[in-house]
């Protein structure tokens, strides 16, 4: 449904070009789950909203976009606008700064039913509610009354489901969805977009830094380490066996998936500036696995499937 | 002879709320009279979601706050009746460190300056062996000797919480609170932090409260654990017991909640934490709680218990909870192949 092939995408800055993107490809297919994850900088996020088409204009993108046969970049931004919002949704980390302080939530979640289903005001109005109610806010009529300061962080990120949800997206993409929520808060949000997910069959792509969440939701893994693809894994496979060194510091400096008590993976040194990247691996200066060959960019390894890490390493033993 | 680095009884604080007009509406009651001790060279993590009064704890420990009531003891001493100028002298022995080090750094002083301040303040070290201890400090957390002379904006987030753990153990003390330390740094930075704090304490026998909504860092870090909910203490014990066997209610929600145990959770607790300005009558996790009887509407329940401490009237009567499910996945071989990366940083 999804096909993201070779997708690079570089900033204009003062300091000259930055690849924040380079050489990303994944697919996704109807009804899964798809985890970007990675650090902070890795490009996860710019992915997603390349993918949205919610870059600056400023941005260059190179490789291929193609969403159920269409060629995203050749279409023009009006149509682009269309797609947005409507078969292609997204929720953000902070529904503080994506809803408009100056309207109620009800009206928010009906401006977006009426843009994309044509419906008149009361409509609208009355199937921002109910939409409100699917997404579990008690006493939606009264909460739709009110304005997104006056909601929790949870309820904020319950209406902009509930907005991204009205136009019946096909691909939903969660950037960091649940991160600034509380852990109980955070559950009833996930548990919520798996309901939807298995209610309509809407595939997700989860934007995430959060291994924990990666493992009890994604159908498949994308770590991206420095801009570019580390490990592409399903996800039983990447947690029973990463292959990647980038993966495999990743997860034993998580304490919830390193030994309780132990040393924590310490990955030395800091990510690379994106300005000047080391040529071949990107890991490699803090990699200890490595060797000569990493002087070079390795090709994604297959391992076998679906399995397969960008290292001229792997498969490590 | 002092047993505990740290002991707290009957804590409370509360803040008052005025309308738009300033008129006195009520107050939240932030910490509502909670008891810890933390003896030398433990790990005590006080966990529990925003608004839980966590933070305010951490706070009205070192009198940074004032608190309404209660007792602050640090090394056997009472803190609560000191005056400020025998407080600032008693600080030598209590640090803290703040989720965000760039707010605790002042950004027109050089790190050796921000580290030197509390050895000024607390020492009697000529300027030659103040110098030769920023130095060690430096050197302690990480850090090369040349960041002395730089300034805090010109660091990453996990070097800028190095110096501010420098800085905070410069006039060695026996007890650090840290307030979220770790909590805004990527992961592999936050293992980094974490590794030092860990050996920290362990070279300093430090008493060491940690501040964390991640249930993930503490059950790595703490032996002992406090779970909070509306400014109370609702279960505290060993963390061991408490992630294995979680007695309250709401710890038991709250344990569930983590992710990376496997599963989707299908009926994750509902709603949300009351305000603290008006709290629950009775329990005051009666509104979310599933196993609630007509009682806990109306008692407030006490904590009860020797080692592992409740505090919920049906205490003992619930069904078994399911343990946290641990979530190492990889096994002996990530364990054996993530020591590489041990190797790197000696």
């Amino acid at each position: 449904m999804l096909s993201v092939e070779r997708l690079s995408v570089t900033f204009e800055t003062a300091r000259g070009p930055l690849r924040a993107v380079d050489d990303v490809s994944f697919s996704l297919a109807p009804g899964r789950t798809v985890a970007l994850v990675g650090e902070s900088g890795c490009g996860k996020s710019v992915t997603s909203l390349a993918i949205m088409g919610l870059l600056p204009e400023s941005a260059r993108i190179g490789g291929g976009l193609t969403f159920e046969g269409r060629d995203l970049l050749a279409l023009s931004p009006r149509e682009r606008r269309k797609l947005a919002g409507g078969t292609l949704a997204m929720v953000f980390q902070e529904p503080m700064t994506s809803l408009n302080p100056a309207f109620t939530a009800g009206e928010q979640v009906a401006e977006a039913l009426r843009v994309h289903e044509g419906l008149d005001h009361p409509t609208a109005l009355k199937r921002a509610i109910e939409m409100l109610d699917r997404v579990r806010i008690p006493e939606p009529a009264r909460r739709a009354a009110q304005y997104p300061h006056q909601l929790s962080g949870g309820m904020r990120q319950r209406v902009m489901i509930a907005m991204a949800l009205a136009c019946k997206p096909k691909l939903l993409i969660a950037d960091e969805p649940t991160t600034a929520l509380d852990v109980t808060v955070q559950a009833q949000i996930l548990s919520l977009l798996a309901e939807l997910k298995r209610e309509t069959g809407t595939a997700i792509l989860l934007v995430t830094h959060d291994l924990g969440v990666v493992a009890d939701h994604a159908d498949e893994v994308v770590v991206m380490y420095a801009g570019r693809v580390a490990e592409t894994a399903p996800v039983e496979a990447l947690f029973a066996r990463p292959e990647h060194p980038y993966a495999i510091g990743l997860m034993g400096a998580a304490p919830r998936f390193a030994t309780p008590g132990g040393r924590l993976a310490s990955i030395a040194g800091t990510v690379p500036d994106l300005m000047a990247p080391p040529p071949g691996c990107r890991f490699a200066p803090r990699c200890p696995f490595g060797d000569e060959r990493c002087a070079e960019q390795p090709p994604m390894a297959p391992l076998g499937q679906g399995h397969a890490a960008a290292c001229w390493v792997a498969p490590i033993a | 002879m002092t047993e505990y680095a740290l002991e707290l009884a009957g804590i409370r604080r509360h803040f008052p709320v005025r309308d738009a007009l300033g008129r006195p509406r009520g107050a939240v009651r932030a910490v509502d009279g909670v008891s810890l001790r933390v003896a030398p060279g433990e790990v005590l993590a006080i966990v529990g979601e925003s608004g839980c009064g966590k933070s305010t704890l951490g706070r009205l420990a070192l009198r940074l706050l004032e608190p309404d009531d209660g007792q602050v003891q640090v090394l056997g001493q009472e803190w609560t009746t000191l005056s400020p100028r025998a407080l600032r002298a008693a600080r030598r022995d209590a640090q803290m460190i703040f989720q965000d080090p760039f707010a605790s750094l002042d950004p027109r002083m050089t790190v050796a300056a921000a580290i030197e301040e509390p050895l000024i303040l607390h020492t009697k070290l000529s300027r030659a062996e103040r110098a030769k201890r920023v130095a060690e400090l430096l050197a302690r957390v990480g850090l090369r000797p040349e960041t002395a002379v730089r300034y805090p904006h010109e660091f990453s987030g996990g070097q800028r919480q190095r110096i501010a753990i420098a800085r905070a153990i410069a006039s060695n003390p026996r007890i650090v609170i840290g307030d979220e330390p770790v909590s805004a740094l990527d992961v592999s930075v936050q293992a980094q932090v974490l590794n030092l704090l860990m050996d920290l304490i362990r070279e300093m026998e430090l008493a060491f409260i940690l501040i964390s909504h991640d249930l993930g860092v503490v059950r790595h870090v703490a032996g002992r654990v406090a779970v909070m909910y509306l400014g109370r203490i609702v279960e505290e014990g060993p963390a061991a017991e408490i992630f294995a066997a979680p007695a309250h209610p709401y710890t038991r929600a709250l344990l569930a909640a983590v992710p990376g145990q496997g599963h989707i959770q299908a009926e994750p607790i509902q709603g949300e934490m009351p305000s603290p300005i008006a709290p629950p009558s009775g329990c005051r996790f009666h509104t979310r709680c599933p196993y609630a009887v007509a009682r806990c509407s109306v008692d407030s329940p006490e904590l009860l218990g020797a080692a592992h401490k409740v505090a919920c009237h049906l205490a003992g009567e619930l069904p078994a909870a399911a343990p946290f499910a641990e979530a190492h996945t990889g096994g002996e071989r990530l364990s054996r192949l993530a020591a590489h990366f041990h190797r790197e940083e000696a």
